[in-house]
C-alpha cells in the first residue's frame, strides 16, 4: 500500500492539457514562420497554402490560450480550491531560502545534502507559474497587435508594430526554452520523478514524491483531521516500481504488456468511478 | 524611282545579252545539265576533302519558286563545255543578289556575311537557310523559311553541339532547345527571326542589332508595345536608355530564349521566384549595390519581415517585391507616380490591407533593427533585441546550470556503492 495524494483535479488536468496542446501548436506554427527553410517546417511549407493554414492555426490556438487564461482567472477567483491555489502561489521569503539551500546542496556545499521541506508549491513551480502568467500576457498583447494591425496602426506609429513583432519573437524563444529546460526537467528528467511525474494524467502524487518536493504540505495534510489520504491498491498504481533499484540489485523488471494493460485498466476504472471533485 | 527602274532595265538587258551569249553553248534548257546531275551518286570532293553531292532533285526543283528558271540563270560561273567534261570547276558561288538585290544588300551587312568575309565557311549563306534547288515561297509550309520551320532551319547549326563549341556560343543547352519550352514557341507566332532579324541578323555587340542591349525593349515592344512604353519610363528603362549596362532590360528578368508565362513556376518572374532570385540577382549583388547606392539591406530586411518570411515559406498571397514596387513601371520613391511615393503608399498598402489608414502607410518599411539605427523605431527594436538576448542567455543559461547541478547531485547520491 502506498499513499496517493491529489495533486491535480480533473478540471486542472484538462486545463493543463489544453495549454499543452495549444502551446505546442503555437510553438510549431510560430517558429515555422520565422524559420521557413527548416527541415521540421517542411510539413507546413511543402503543402499548398500551408503558410496560410499555419497562420490560421496559430491564431486559433492563440485564441484558445487567451480563452483558457480567462477561464483560469475565474477558476482562481470563484472556486474554493482556486482561491487556495492563488494563496499558496504567492512567493514568500522562504522560497528564496529554499532556492539558496537547494543551490548549496547542488553545489555540494552542504554535505550530506539537506532535505528541504517545501510547501504546496515550491520555488520551482512558483517561478514557472509566474513566468507563464507573464508570458501569456506579453504574448497576448503583442499577438493581438500583430493580428489587428490595421486597427492598431490607426493610432500608433509603425515602429510600435515592429517592436511588438520583436517582443513576440523573443518572448516565444524564452517561453519555449523555459518549458524545455525548466518544466521538462521538473516533470521528466528530475531523478526524483524520472521517467515522468504522472500527476498531469492521474492527478495523483505518491507519498514519496510529496515528501521530496512538498514536505511541508505533506505534513499539513497529514495533520489535517477528517481528511484521510486516499489509498490505492499497490498493483493498480500507475508507474509502479518507479523507485531506484535497491542494492544489491534485484532482477530488473522488464517491460511487459501486462503492466501497460494494468495502467490503462486503472485509468479506465478511475474515469468510470469518478463522481466529481477530487 | 528612276534609279530603280534603271537598275531593273539594266538587269533585264544584261540577262538577255547573257542568254544570247550562252545560248550557243548549251542553251537555257536544264535537261542537258540534268542528264548528268540527276544521278544521285554524282559527287566530288571539296577543298577540305569531304564528299560533296552534285545531285539535283529535278522534281523538287520544278516545284520550287525558281522552277521556271534555267540552271545557268543562277549558275552564271559555268560557261563552257569544259564543265561537262568535268574539267572546269564552279568558280564562283551562285550570286542570289543578281535578282534579290535588297536582300543581298541587307545580308552583306549581317553578322553571317561579315563572318564569311573574315574567312569562315561555317556561317550561313543564302542557301543554308533558303535551300538550294528546292526553294519555296515563305508562305509555303514546305519552305525552310516558313515561320513554323525557321527554328528548325536555324537549329541546323545553332543546335549542333560541335558548331556551338567551335564558335564559343556557350556551354548551356542550345538556344533551340531552350526556345522549344518557351511561351513564344507555344504561341507559334514568334520564331528566331522575330527577335534576331533575318537577312540583317547582327551580332549582339553591334549597336544596330535588334538584340543589342538598349534595343531589346524596342524589339520586344514590336509585339508588346504597352509594356515597353511603361518600361521606358521606369527607373530601369531610363537608366538602360542611358547606356547603363547594369540596368535590367526585358531579358534580365524574363529570360532569353526560354521565356515562360508568369504562371509557370519555372519562369523567373513567377510568384515563387521573383523575390527569391529575380530581383535579388541585382539588388542583393555587392557590385551593383556599391555603384548605385542601393544597399543589399532591402532584400535582407524583406526576407526578415513578415511578408518575406511567409513568402519564403511558400505563401504567394504574401507581398513580394512587385506587390509594392510594381512590375514594368518601377519608379524611384521620389517620383510622384511611384507606387511607393509618400502620397501613394496608403493606396499601395490598402491593396492588400483594406482599411489601411494614412498612419498605416507612414513609417519605415525596410527596417534594420539596431541600437545604432537611423530611426527611433529601429533603435527601440534594437534595444528590445539586446535586452531579450541578455535575458534569454541569463535566464535559460541559469536554469540549465541549476538543473544540471541538481541532476548531478541527485545522480551521485544514487550511485550504487
Amino acid at each position: 500500500m502506498t499513499r496517493q495524494y491529489v495533486r491535480m483535479t480533473l478540471n486542472e488536468r484538462v486545463q493543463h492539457l489544453t495549454l499543452f496542446i495549444n502551446f505546442t501548436i503555437l510553438v510549431i506554427t510560430g517558429f515555422a514562420l520565422k524559420y521557413p527553410e527548416a527541415f521540421w517546417a517542411s510539413p507546413i511549407t511543402d503543402v499548398p497554402r500551408g503558410m496560410v493554414f499555419r497562420g490560421l492555426l496559430h491564431r486559433l490556438s492563440g485564441v484558445a490560450i487567451i480563452a483558457l487564461g480567462g477561464y483560469h482567472l475565474f477558476y482562481l477567483l470563484l472556486t474554493e480550491r482556486g482561491r487556495g491555489i492563488l494563496w499558496d502561489m504567492i512567493p514568500k521569503w522562504k522560497d528564496g531560502g529554499d532556492l539558496w539551500e537547494t543551490l548549496k546542496n547542488n553545489l555540494f556545499l552542504s554535505r550530506p545534502a539537506k532535505a528541504i521541506q517545501m510547501g504546496r508549491f515550491n520555488f520551482r513551480e512558483k517561478f514557472e507559474y509566474l513566468g507563464l502568467i507573464w508570458g501569456t500576457i506579453v504574448m497576448t498583447v503583442t499577438g493581438l497587435i500583430l493580428w489587428f494591425k490595421t486597427e492598431w496602426l490607426m493610432f500608433f506609429p509603425l515602429w510600435t508594430f515592429d517592436v511588438a513583432q520583436a517582443i513576440h519573437f523573443y518572448e516565444a524563444i524564452l517561453a519555449t526554452l523555459t518549458i524545455l529546460v525548466w518544466h521538462f526537467y521538473s516533470v521528466l528528467f528530475n531523478p526524483d520523478v524520472y521517467p515522468m511525474n504522472w500527476a498531469w494524467i492521474t492527478g495523483m502524487m505518491t507519498e514519496h514524491e510529496m515528501s521530496l518536493e512538498h514536505g511541508l504540505e505533506l505534513e499539513r495534510l497529514k495533520a489535517e483531521k477528517g481528511r484521510e489520504p486516499t489509498e490505492f491498491r499497490e498493483a493498480a498504481v500507475p508507474g509502479r516500481g518507479r523507485a531506484y533499484p535497491v542494492h544489491p540489485q534485484e532482477k530488473r523488471k522488464t517491460f511487459s504488456i501486462r503492466r501497460v494493460y494494468d495502467t490503462v485498466r486503472d485509468l479506465n476504472r478511475r474515469i468510470r468511478d469518478w463522481k466529481g471533485g477530487p | 524611282m528612276r534609279g530603280k527602274i534603271g537598275a531593273t532595265l539594266g538587269k533585264v538587258v544584261a540577262f538577255l545579252l547573257f542568254i544570247g551569249w550562252a545560248g550557243g553553248v548549251w542553251g537555257a534548257d536544264p535537261s542537258l545539265c540534268l542528264s548528268c546531275h540527276q544521278d544521285e551518286a554524282l559527287a566530288k570532293l571539296d577543298a577540305s576533302g569531304r564528299q560533296f553531292s552534285l545531285y539535283v532533285p529535278e522534281a523538287e526543283y520544278k516545284r520550287s519558286v525558281h522552277g521556271k528558271l534555267s540552271c545557268s540563270d543562277c549558275h552564271q560561273g559555268i560557261r563552257d563545255d569544259a564543265h561537262a567534261a568535268g574539267g572546269n570547276p564552279m568558280r564562283d558561288r551562285v550570286n542570289c543578289g543578281v535578282c534579290h538585290e535588297k536582300a543581298d544588300q541587307e545580308y552583306q551587312q549581317s553578322f553571317h556575311a561579315q563572318t564569311i568575309m573574315k574567312g569562315t565557311e561555317k556561317a550561313a549563306h543564302c542557301y543554308d537557310c533558303h535551300g538550294k534547288h528546292a526553294i519555296y515561297a515563305r508562305t509555303d509550309p514546305q519552305s525552310m523559311v516558313y515561320p513554323a520551320n525557321i527554328a528548325r532551319t536555324c537549329n541546323q547549326c545553332h543546335s549542333d553541339k560541335e558548331f556551338v563549341r567551335q564558335h564559343a556560343l556557350g556551354m548551356g543547352p542550345p538556344p533551340g532547345e531552350l526556345f522549344e519550352g518557351s511561351v513564344h514557341a507555344k504561341s507559334g507566332e514568334v520564331t528566331c527571326t522575330s527577335c534576331h532579324g533575318s537577312h540583317d541578323l547582327r551580332s549582339q555587340i553591334d549597336p544596330k542589332s535588334m538584340i543589342f542591349r538598349s534595343n531589346i525593349p524596342q524589339t520586344c515592344g514590336s509585339c508588346h508595345p504597352d509594356i515597353t512604353e511603361q518600361f521606358m519610363e521606369s527607373i530601369h528603362g531610363v537608366l538602360a536608355a542611358r547606356g547603363r549596362s547594369d540596368s535590367p532590360t526585358c531579358t534580365t528578368c524574363h529570360g532569353i530564349h526560354g521565356i515562360k508565362t508568369r504562371v509557370d513556376p519555372d519562369s523567373p518572374v513567377s510568384e515563387r521566384r521573383i523575390a527569391m532570385t529575380t530581383c535579388p540577382q541585382c539588388h542583393a549583388a555587392e557590385r551593383i549595390s556599391e555603384e548605385y547606392g542601393i544597399t543589399r539591406v532591402q532584400v535582407k530586411t524583406y526576407y526578415d519581415s513578415f511578408h518575406g518570411l511567409s513568402y519564403r515559406g511558400g505563401n504567394t498571397y504574401s507581398a513580394n517585391c512587385a506587390s509594392c514596387h510594381g512590375v514594368h513601371d518601377i519608379r524611384s520613391s521620389s517620383d510622384p507616380l511611384s507606387m511607393i511615393h509618400r502620397d501613394n503608399l496608403q493606396k499601395t498598402c490598402g491593396a492588400c490591407h483594406p482599411g489601411a489608414s494614412e498612419n498605416f502607410a507612414r513609417g519605415k518599411i525596410h527596417v534594420v533593427a539596431s541600437i545604432k539605427g537611423e530611426e527611433f523605431g529601429e533603435k527601440v527594436v534594437g534595444w528590445v533585441r539586446v535586452v531579450y538576448l541578455v535575458l534569454i542567455v541569463t535566464v535559460v543559461g541559469g536554469m540549465t546550470f541549476f538543473n544540471f547541478m541538481d541532476w548531478l547531485r541527485k545522480t551521485i547520491e544514487r550511485k550504487p556503492s
